[in-house]
Formats: C-alpha cells, sequence, structure tokens
C-alpha cells in the first residue's frame, strides 16, 4: 500500500518517493527477526508500527526518510526494544 | 625463538582488536537472521567469511615476510626495525586519536561512502562464496591498521627457521582471528546480535585505548630490544 506522501531520502542525493508500508514493514520485521523473535510476533509488531507510522504520517505532505526511520524507532522501542535498538543502530555498525 | 613466538602472539592479538571485520560479520549474521536464512547456510555464509579472513590475513603476512627475505635476507637492518617501530608508534597514536567516530553507535574511522558500500555488499551476501569474498576484502580495508602488526611479525618471521615460519603464519592468523571465532560462535550458538552490539558498543572506548596502547608498548618493547640494545651493545664493544 503507498500512501500520497513524499519521502525525502537522505541527503536530498536520491530522488523522492512515496510512502511504501511494505518497505517499512519489511524492515521492521527484519529487525525483530535479527533479534531472535518468533515470525508471527515479528509480524504483529511490524503491523503495529506501520499503523502507528501511518496515523503520525497523515499529518503530514513529505517528511524525510530519517524522520521516518526516528518515528518507526520511536513506535518500535514500545513493542521490542532490542529489536528497535538494531533497527535505530544498522547504519552506525561499522 | 620463544621472544619472537611471543612477539607474533602480542601482534596478532592488537590485530584482533580491530573492529572492521567484528562489524561485517555482525551485519552479515543480522541481514541473514533477519531475512529468515536457515542456520546452516548461516553457519555457512559466516564460515565463508571467517575463511576468507584467514586466507588474506595469510596471505598478506607472508607476502611482507617473503618480500622483507628477498630485500633483507636474514639479518635485518637496524633502519628497517626503527622504521616499523616508528609505524607501530603513529599508529597508536591514531588509533587513540581516530579509531572510532564520535557518535553512537560503532561507527569506524572509515569514509562514509566506503563504509555504506561495504555494508550494502554486506546486505546483498547470500552465497558463501560472496561471504569468503567479503571476507578478504574486509582484511584490506583495514590494512592501513593492520598493517603495522603485520610489518613487525613479519620481520620476526625472518628470522626464524622455515618450520617455526610456517607455525609464526598459523599462530598469528589463529590469534587474529579470535574476536571473530567469538562473535561466530555467539551467533551460530543462537545469541541475540543486539547484545553482541550493545557490548561492542559499550565497551568501544576501552578496546580502542586497548589496541592504541598495544601498538605503542610493541613499538616501545621492540625499539628497546633491536634496535637500542644492539646500538648499545655495538657502542660498548668499542
Amino acid at each position: 500500500m503507498s500512501l500520497a506522501i513524499d519521502i525525502v531520502k537522505r541527503d536530498g542525493k536520491r530522488p523522492t518517493e512515496s510512502f511504501n508500508r511494505e518497505k517499512l514493514h519489511a524492515s521492521v520485521r527484519a529487525a525483530c527477526l535479527s533479534v531472535r523473535s518468533p515470525e508471527g510476533e515479528a509480524e504483529t509488531t511490524a503491523s503495529n508500527v506501520c499503523d502507528a507510522v501511518i496515523i503520525w504520517l497523515e499529518t503530514k505532505p513529505e517528511v524525510t526518510s530519517n524522520d521516518l526511520r526516528r518515528k518507526a524507532t520511536e513506535t518500535l522501542e514500545s513493542f521490542h526494544p532490542e529489536a528497535a535498538y538494531l533497527y535505530k543502530h544498522h547504519r552506525l555498525v561499522m | 625463538m620463544i621472544s619472537s613466538l611471543a612477539i607474533i602472539a602480542f601482534a596478532a592479538l592488537i590485530h584482533a582488536s580491530f573492529q572492521l571485520s567484528v562489524s561485517m560479520l555482525t551485519l552479515l549474521s543480522g541481514h541473514a537472521i533477519g531475512s529468515k536464512t536457515a542456520h546452516a547456510k548461516l553457519l555457512r555464509l559466516t564460515n565463508g567469511f571467517l575463511l576468507g579472513v584467514a586466507v588474506m590475513t595469510m596471505l598478506i603476512i607472508s607476502f611482507i615476510a617473503f618480500v622483507f627475505q628477498h630485500v633483507f635476507g636474514n639479518t635485518i637492518p637496524l633502519v628497517a626495525w626503527a622504521i616499523s617501530c616508528g609505524l607501530l608508534l603513529g599508529l597508536g597514536v591514531a588509533v587513540w586519536a581516530f579509531y572510532y567516530r564520535r557518535e553512537k553507535g560503532t561507527s569506524l574511522w572509515l569514509p562514509r561512502g566506503i563504509a555504506r558500500y561495504l555494508s550494502d555488499r554486506t546486505k546483498s551476501t547470500k552465497r558463501s562464496a560472496e561471504a569468503f569474498g567479503l571476507g578478504l576484502s574486509s582484511v584490506v580495508g583495514e590494512l592501513i591498521f593492520v598493517l603495522a602488526p603485520m610489518v613487525i611479525s613479519a620481520l620476526v618471521l625472518v628470522r626464524l627457521e622455515p618450520v617455526w615460519q610456517l607455525a609464526g603464519i598459523g599462530l598469528y592468523t589463529l590469534i587474529s582471528l579470535l574476536s571473530l571465532l567469538i562473535v561466530n560462535a555467539l551467533v551460530g550458538s543462537g545469541h541475540k546480535l543486539s547484545r553482541i552490539q550493545k557490548w561492542r558498543e559499550s565497551n568501544k572506548r576501552f578496546l580502542q585505548f586497548s589496541a592504541g596502547s598495544g601498538l605503542l608498548i610493541l613499538g616501545f618493547y621492540v625499539y628497546v630490544d633491536q634496535v637500542l640494545s644492539v646500538t648499545a651493545l655495538a657502542y660498548g664493544g668499542r
């Protein structure tokens, strides 16, 4: 599902793209699986995070990918702190 | 000979404290587990990566030792020891100053473009052969820091008997892989990556301090042992 909200990519160097729920869902689910969550729990957590992010997005015409990631991390922290840690720091591992 | 092997072991321990390969192994495991890769395949990937690191480490140290043997023979000139000690001391200070970036996580000194490239390559690694190649490139990527302990070990290796040279190369490779072997064992036994990464993040300053200090101590020891003592003996003999 794509909402009519533009996501401005990191540093504005790559072209803007529409919000894609599946993409967010897949990344949150992967973070949950990375910390050995059961698959069902990972699916549920990812769906809950996507729902919360979409509610947040509804009031905004355009957000940056960093904002989107920050909001997703904040929400994920309440469901799965360990997965949120990996999700937040995945670009800061090396 | 014991002191030669001790120098090689200590240099390899310093090598093991550098973190680029560990970061790449952590990322590789994270992406593999996150995409529901079977446990056996995950182990094949991580073992392939480890094998790549081991092969490249052996190749580089053997190559450096070969070049030294070819250039110097079995007698290493004092100036070569002095330059190598300078390299160790300089890199020790550089590790203290630059090894980790001043931000959260375990971001290393690497230019961000290269770090992103390595991260993307790690993410798209699906086969053992690719993981092997990634292991090879991780050693090359960190060469600027691991070069100094490798050079000192190669200088020490050149003076050993051929059988002990092989043992020294094996010892160096095995010890330099220790941190990767530990992470691999933790991932293989089902530990959470978040715990491994949190440990790395909370201890990164200690690892940085110990790697830098190790380089300085080794540089100072080798300088006293190989340069100062020989010079003092030469003057004493006059």
